[in-house]
């Protein structure tokens, strides 16, 4: 009973702020004018004001992160679950980086980011090319279908157009061709696909329709 | 807002809103109306989830960079949907839900617990896991990649935001012949997924989970509404298209006339 009163309260706060914040927004600052016993209250300041705790809110999940990451590795090493000394490594990095933060030293940290995170994200970023290599030779060897062939033409066009060899200069203007025209289509196709689903799915949580913050 | 893009939202959120409402109540009185083309990415989970049951193993779901509080934050409502489904299909394994956006943290609780309602037992500490990374970072998915070996994944449902970082967490799956679903919001990330995940779900596909593994008449309302907006977009597109070669077609006409 509880719980369901819980559930009906969310939903209710939800569309309640939800429609206002639309509303707002979509008035603007001069339209977002009421006039209430004399008084003249701006919609449009009161959505800012909801935004910025919004904002706040957000930001203190950083909080309830950093407990879950403690949390999580520290049980992993309590547990000796597989991969455990890579915990340990991660939890004593994590604590360097609180600490040393903490006592003002982020000039240190500078120094970690640059040598050991950045030099690691460049080795991997390099391993990336192989990783889509290989991809697309298991792609063909599952399913040799029209939109395989299509997909790995379009990957080798795009890749020895970009050498810069004049013989192939042909196949650099296809390769320019194909990135502006059918590219460009397909990319911009998926993103109103997505840019309406992402409508629908908002209006389904203004109207209640969708309770995926709910427990 | 500039008042045309003020009165164009307007329409745009009226529309929706309306379909939406009555839509849903069409299906709910005619539920064999509108059907759904089949999507194989959400007809393989429940083979995935009765793999992982069998062989005792977690499935692991993650958001990528996807958060609260931002564009994305549908994204992350559809992708916390598809994530509820999954678990609950697999009430008798485990899931492992791994994200980089700490602002979707209660969203990943909020789902999980609500997917274990009957079976809070299972709902263990290390079920969702942040690794911190800033946008496109590479650390999240050599992080995932190690989950993988370490929990013994048996399946992968990454749907959210990845960029093209996804290749090294999709290699991984394969190398450990783990079954995958793939998606992003990322076109780089999305077309890497294409050509490596074993299933993909491309644009609005990430959002229609509710609809295909939920069935309910809301859920399958906003499909409909999906739909009746995708058509009118279309319709709006070949307008505009005409209109603009009107001019062009015009003058060659009388040209042509004139020769």
């Amino acid at each position: 009973m509880l719980s369901r009163l819980g559930s009906a309260l969310a939903t209710a706060i939800v569309i309640g702020f939800g429609m206002f914040v639309v509303a707002s927004l979509l008035l603007g600052r001069e339209g977002g004018q009421i006039y209430i016993f004399g008084a003249t209250i701006n919609l449009y300041e009161i959505t800012n004001l909801l935004l910025q705790l919004t904002v706040i809110t957000i930001a203190v999940t950083i909080l309830l992160g950093i407990f879950n990451l403690f949390s999580v590795h520290l049980r992993r090493v309590g547990q000796r679950a597989g991969g455990w000394v890579y915990s340990v490594v991660l939890i004593v990095s994590a604590a360097a980086v609180l600490v040393l933060w903490i006592i003002g030293r982020q000039d240190v940290n500078r120094v970690l980011l640059d040598t050991v995170q950045l030099s690691v994200e460049s080795a991997l970023s390099g391993l990336i090319v192989f990783a889509l290599v290989y991809g697309a030779y298991r792609m063909m060897r599952r399913r040799v279908t029209w939109s395989a062939v299509l997909f790995t033409l379009a990957l080798l066009v795009i890749l020895i157009g970009s050498l810069p060899l004049p013989q192939i200069a042909w196949l650099t203007d296809f390769r320019a061709w194909l990135l502006a025209v059918p590219v460009s289509a397909g990319a911009r196709g998926i993103l109103l696909g997505i840019a309406l689903a992402t409508v629908v799915t908002a209006v389904r949580v203004l109207i209640g329709q969708d309770r995926s913050y709910r427990e | 807002m500039e008042s045309t893009t003020q009165v164009l939202t307007t329409l745009i959120i009226l529309f929706t809103l309306v379909c939406s409402v009555i839509v849903t109540q069409f299906i709910r009185r005619r539920s064999t109306s509108f059907p759904m083309r089949a999507i194989p990415a959400y007809d393989s989970i429940p083979m995935m989830t009765g793999a992982a049951v069998e062989a005792g193993r977690p499935i692991h779901v993650s958001l990528g960079s996807t958060g609260l509080g931002g564009s994305s934050t549908p994204l992350t409502l559809a992708s916390a949907e598809l994530f509820y489904q999954v678990t609950t299909r697999n009430l008798s394994g485990s899931t492992v839900l791994t994200l980089s956006d700490p602002s979707a943290l209660p969203v990943a609780y909020g789902t999980l617990r609500h997917a274990y309602a009957t079976r809070r037992e299972r709902l263990g500490n290390s079920t969702v896991r942040w690794y911190p990374n800033g946008e496109r970072s590479l650390s999240f998915a050599a992080a995932l990649t190690g989950v993988l070996g370490d929990d013994k994944v048996s399946g992968n449902v990454l749907v959210g935001s990845f960029g093209p970082e996804i290749a090294l967490v999709l290699e991984a799956a394969t190398r450990r012949r783990q079954s995958s679903i793939a998606g992003s919001a990322d076109l780089d990330g999305q077309a890497v997924a294409y050509g490596m995940a074993d299933q993909v779900l491309i644009g609005e596909e990430l959002f229609v989970a509710g609809a295909y593994l939920g069935g309910s008449a809301t859920q399958r309302g906003s499909i409909v509404t999906l739909d009746l907006l995708r058509w009118l977009l279309i319709l709006a597109i070949l307008i505009a298209a005409a209109n603009s070669l009107r001019e062009p077609v015009i003058q060659a006409l009388t040209q042509a006339g004139g020769g």
